[in-house]
């Protein structure tokens, strides 16, 4: 089975193949440029470099968000165009949950987190155990000192932080979360391969789905809540 | 913080002209004055310090327009951003820190701005007069009057 999965959630973006959960090839860039000036030159090199044509791919996986705005929509809508004629499956992967898959040598606690600007972050907590990858939390969107003291809960196993929010709220956690670490670069941000793994499980549990049905998936923030909020209680006045 | 009094729309775009040399490239100018203030004159004068000779008219139906210079330039107009949904789907948060990021209708959106960053206060004196209130750029103090 070929897995071709990309992430261009946020600032890195990367294409990865996936030959029988062998990782045949992968392709990260991680800077100022633009994911729809990126994305397809990546994975046009990936193919041609690992020698496979785009119809020998099984299941097409992206990273759907939560993420940037434009990010995710270049993503998705560039896998929905590529298996729209090919007729192919997707994977619609959580980028959290991709990210907790780039990780599962240890055991603990995973911390995926995104920087969603305005000291909000995107998150959601995994359990790593014996190479298995264990969803504890949904994706949610909340402030740094709600994550913090959720957190809190899990003080007795080690906590490692990945995702491009992991610095802030490494340095904004402080000596109050003892067993929070920050794990190194390479598998800090999110990576296609993380992607791909994930896919790799989604397609053993039946939950792929049709170019279709595949969507971006965007996390409305607590700020945006609160305003929506105010804005009905002013109207129901 | 610098004050600056600005006889005619050619001088304001002069200042801005000059203001545009002291920037790194990774600024977010957040624009505050009234219709006809001379908002999009000092843009035009900062694209122009950046070598950007492009004609710059305000983006108030494409939100933002990019321009290659010195510096990539992503000016916004947040005239019709009313909340931080439609802030989020500009695509904001996705060009800070790729470029100066300069805000027409900074109001619109202040709560949502990071505190790092330059206001850039356009007020009616008389007819052609404005004053210029620059602030938060104070290691550029002294390189534009």
């Amino acid at each position: 089975m070929k897995i071709l999965a990309v992430d261009t959630s946020a600032s890195p973006v990367s294409a990865a193949l996936l030959n029988d959960g062998f990782l045949a090839g992968e392709f990260y860039l991680n800077t100022k440029t633009t994911h729809s000036q990126t994305l397809m030159p990546l994975i046009e090199q990936l193919l041609k470099m690992t020698d496979t044509s785009l119809d020998q791919i099984d299941i097409f996986a992206v990273n759907s968000g939560p993420g940037s705005f434009t990010g995710v929509r270049i993503g998705v809508s560039s896998i929905k165009g590529m298996t729209m004629p090919l007729n192919k499956r997707c994977a619609s992967v959580s980028t959290l949950e991709a990210m907790a898959y780039s990780m599962p040598y240890t055991d603990g606690i995973v911390c995926a987190v995104m920087d969603a600007r305005c000291s909000q972050v995107y998150n959601a907590i995994f359990r790593l155990d014996n190479g298995s990858v264990e969803r504890v939390t949904e994706d949610k969107a909340m402030s740094i000192a709600e994550l913090e003291n959720e957190l809190s809960y899990y003080e007795e196993c080690n906590i490692y932080l990945v995702g491009d929010g992991a610095d802030i709220c490494y340095k904004a956690f402080g000596e109050n979360l003892p067993t929070v670490y920050l794990t190194p670069q390479n598998i800090r941000y999110q990576h296609a391969y993380g992607t791909a793994k994930a896919a790799e499980k989604m397609a053993e549990q039946n939950k792929l789905v049709s170019s279709d049905e595949l969507m971006p998936f965007y996390l409305r923030l607590p700020q945006a809540e609160r305003e929506l909020r105010a804005k009905q209680q002013k109207e129901n006045k | 913080m610098q004050k600056i009094i600005s006889s005619s729309e050619q001088h304001t775009e002069q200042i801005a002209c000059a203001f545009a040399e002291s920037l790194r490239g990774d600024e977010i100018i957040a624009l505050y004055g009234d219709l006809g203030a001379g908002k999009t004159a000092f843009t035009r004068g900062l694209a122009r310090g950046l070598g950007i000779n492009d004609g710059v008219s305000s983006p108030t139906f494409a939100l933002v327009h990019e321009y290659e210079g010195k510096y990539k330039l992503y000016h916004f107009d947040m005239y019709r951003i009313n909340s931080f949904d439609d802030l989020y789907s500009t695509g904001f948060f996705d060009y800070s820190g790729n470029g100066v990021l300069i805000i027409e209708w900074s109001e619109n959106i202040e709560e949502f701005l990071p505190d790092e960053r330059i206001n850039i206060m356009l007020r009616h004196l008389s007819e052609n007069e404005r004053e210029i209130t620059i602030e938060g750029a104070e290691q550029y103090e002294n390189s534009c009057s």
